[in-house]
């Protein structure tokens, strides 16, 4: 009975997972950006859950709604006016860029929400299911489901929209997809703020489940890191296979090696990758 | 790449401010009569909550000291000022801040850095220069076990707070047989689960589970099911507030149930209560202060009541025992200088190591190792979204209750 609740807590944590890859691996999929604001992003979407919880009464999922576009805009105008400036320099330049506007926007984070945890406690609470004895959390069901549809949503956009096959053609191939008249530096924008949508909506499910502060970021940030690395760039599967394998992976290993080992097997799970198979589970050179 | 002029300049640069420091630290002293106490905290880093709590402790020691005209040093009023420095959560640095201060500011006492590792690293530095330094948040008896003479804490071992808890728990559930043990794999938080291992084994409790996880771990839930599958009657985890808000939810969704279950060292701070909600009912904890004791002290606070007043005057928010701890050590050293009538370095010293007196923090008294042995910490457990003291009898508040849902 410990090995199936085991399996069942790391499928729902995979799909938490890459609800908090998804929009990370978009940006560095499209943009050859490594977007290391994505944590801080995932964290202020959190705070949005949290006080629209407190001081409107809002419940998290209309504040999904509210974190879509809100983060859209961001986003968008983040890439428009910073980052398309440095777009074409070696990644290290958009790499610190992201970094320093990482350190901006975290230290604002404690500085008006300071370092404390908080929590976001629904009343009623949503409970758990059992079903033989297996437990699972409502919260995290809902969270995965939500996870689940944002990914397919995103699938759509980029496999049936206008919009979307032009991502995948800049993505493909920047030059011809310049020929074919696609505005780059829009799509870029574009694509951006969808990561950024994705990274405020994971934040608002996360608010669920995890404690609220802007310490957590780079948690958030370094779980991306993996499961983008596990699963794959440049595909949106990839994002799901590689967060339910780097959650299989920690589950087991923390059952049968104890806690302390389960994060040290999670990196060497990443080095073999890196080594192995650097394209990851399901990479493509394409985005859908 | 080193780039021979860069350090140059760099250097000369350091030493510009270093003089210019100097200016300011004889210009200061010329125009008022002040002791000045070194302060090095982590006040940017990921202990940047605990810096701020000890600040805030120093502050209103010095505020409070300030307002009742100084410390009075042989019929003469002195001032108090505090140089705070940060050593961004790394401890090599709060080394040589430490160093900095003694040398460079100029202070004439230190409070020790946060947590035990660093008061340890920095006291090799007070002591070489015979500095009394006073430790606010050092518990591991490691940190004493130098025989330094000029450091003294106000924190008691790691086994002052497990053994009472362990003897309430088995005086009052008898059927606790088994204990599963968590603990954060950092240095305060494992040495405490240490203790509490010896401690339950001691009194004749099974460890069916006794696990590190590492820091900065996101998700629990292999852990905790794996631990509900052993059915321990009592679930003691060791962590910070963050850790433990994360276990404490992933526990209730998982539906564990346990007579006891405790947490160190998150349920002391108020955060804690009201982040965790409704879940934090029945959860069991100890630390070394509580602001529901009833000391009647001869320091400049009096009452622990006063204390906990003027506290929530300046700040709006409960005291817990960091910025308790902070507060007393400030308390002791004026109480010490003014008995020795001399901020002769020795002699402030040597009162700190005959100290014997009653403070709002309890009882003070330090062995012969400088680590405080007169403190009872008391043993607590959330009833009704508040902390209610169960142990020492003398403060006791209510009764302890079994079973958290």
């Amino acid at each position: 009975m410990l090995a199936i609740q085991v399996l069942i807590n790391a499928l729902v944590l995979g799909c938490l997972y890459a609800c908090i890859a998804i929009g990370f691996s978009l940006v560095w999929g499209v943009l050859n950006v490594i977007n290391l604001i994505h944590g801080s992003f995932i964290v202020l979407g959190a705070y949005l859950a949290w006080g629209a919880y407190n001081s409107l009464g809002l419940s998290p999922w209309y504040a999904l709604l509210i974190a879509a576009p809100a983060f859209f805009v961001f986003g968008y105008l983040l890439q428009r006016l910073l980052l398309n400036r440095v777009i074409t320099a070696p990644v290290l330049v958009t790499l610190t860029l992201t970094f320093g506007l990482d350190l901006i926007l975290n230290n604002a984070m404690i500085y008006y929400f300071k370092a404390d945890y908080r929590k976001l406690i629904l009343n009623p609470p949503t409970g758990s299911i059992s079903i033989f004895d297996v437990v699972v959390p409502v919260d995290r069901l809902i969270a995965t489901a939500s996870a689940l549809a944002l990914t397919f949503l995103l699938y759509l956009l980029l496999r049936r929209s206008k919009v979307g096959r032009a991502i995948v053609a800049v993505r493909l191939d920047r030059d011809a997809a310049v020929l074919m008249g696609v505005d780059v530096k829009s799509i870029y924008a574009i694509a951006f703020g969808l990561g950024a949508a994705l990274a405020g909506c994971a934040g608002v499910l996360m608010a669920l489940i995890f404690p609220i502060s802007p310490l957590t970021s780079s948690a958030y940030l370094g779980k991306a890191f993996v499961v983008c690395v596990l699963g794959g760039l440049g595909s949106v599967s990839g994002a799901l296979a590689g967060g339910i394998l780097l959650a299989l992976v920690e589950g087991v290993g923390s059952v049968y090696l104890g806690p302390a080992h389960a994060v040290t097997l999670s990196f060497v799970l990443l080095i073999i990758f890196l080594v192995v198979r650097p394209q990851g589970l399901l990479g493509r050179k394409g985005f859908e | 790449m080193f780039h021979p002029r860069l350090a140059v300049s760099a250097f000369s640069a350091s030493l510009l401010l270093a003089a210019a420091g100097l200016g300011a630290t004889s210009s200061v002293a010329s125009a008022q009569d002040v002791i000045r106490f070194g302060a090095p905290l982590p006040i940017t880093g990921p202990l940047a909550p605990e810096a701020v709590k000890q600040q805030q402790g120093y502050d209103l020691w010095a505020e409070q000291a300030n307002k009742a005209g100084g410390i009075d040093v042989g019929g003469k009023k002195y001032k108090v000022e505090i140089v705070y420095s940060d050593y961004q959560s790394n401890t090599p640095r709060s080394v040589q801040t430490t160093e900095q201060m003694i040398t460079q500011d100029k202070v004439n006492f230190m409070f020790g850095p946060f947590g035990s590792g660093a008061a340890k690293a920095a006291s090799t530095i007070a002591e070489k220069y015979k500095v009394p330094m006073l430790a606010a948040t050092a518990s591991s008896s490691q940190v004493y076990d130098q025989n330094y003479k000029y450091l003294f804490g106000t924190f008691t071992p790691n086994d002052t707070l497990t053994t009472p808890l362990t003897q309430l728990v088995k005086a009052k559930a008898a059927d606790v047989k088994k204990i599963a043990i968590l603990a954060r794999n950092d240095l305060f938080p494992l040495a405490i689960a240490q203790e509490m291992e010896k401690s339950a084994k001691a009194n004749g409790l099974e460890v069916v589970y006794f696990e590190k996880y590492a820091i900065n771990t996101l998700d629990h839930s292999a852990t905790l099911s794996q631990i509900k599958s052993l059915n321990p009657q009592w679930v003691f985890v060791t962590g910070y507030t963050n850790d433990l808000l994360l276990i404490r939810k992933q526990m209730v969704d998982q539906q564990m149930k346990a007579g006891v279950v405790t947490m160190i060292a998150g349920p002391a701070y108020q955060e804690f209560i009201e982040s965790a909600g409704q879940s934090a009912e029945n959860i069991s904890s100890a630390s070394w202060w509580h602001p529901a004791e009833q000391y009647n002290g001869k320091d400049i606070f009096g009452t622990t009541a006063n204390f906990v007043k003027l506290f929530k005057d300046k700040y709006k928010l409960e005291p817990d025992y960091a910025h308790a701890s902070a507060a007393v050590c400030g308390a002791l050293f004026q109480m010490a200088i003014e008995k020795a009538g001399s901020l002769d370095r020795d002699k402030v010293r040597d009162e700190l190591a005959k100290m014997d007196v009653v403070t709002f923090w309890g009882p003070v008294k330090f062995g012969a190792n400088g680590q405080i042995n007169s403190l009872e910490p008391p043993v607590f457990q959330i009833q009704a979204g508040k902390p209610v003291v169960l142990f020492p009898d003398a403060i006791k508040q209510g009764e302890f209750k079994l079973g958290v849902n």
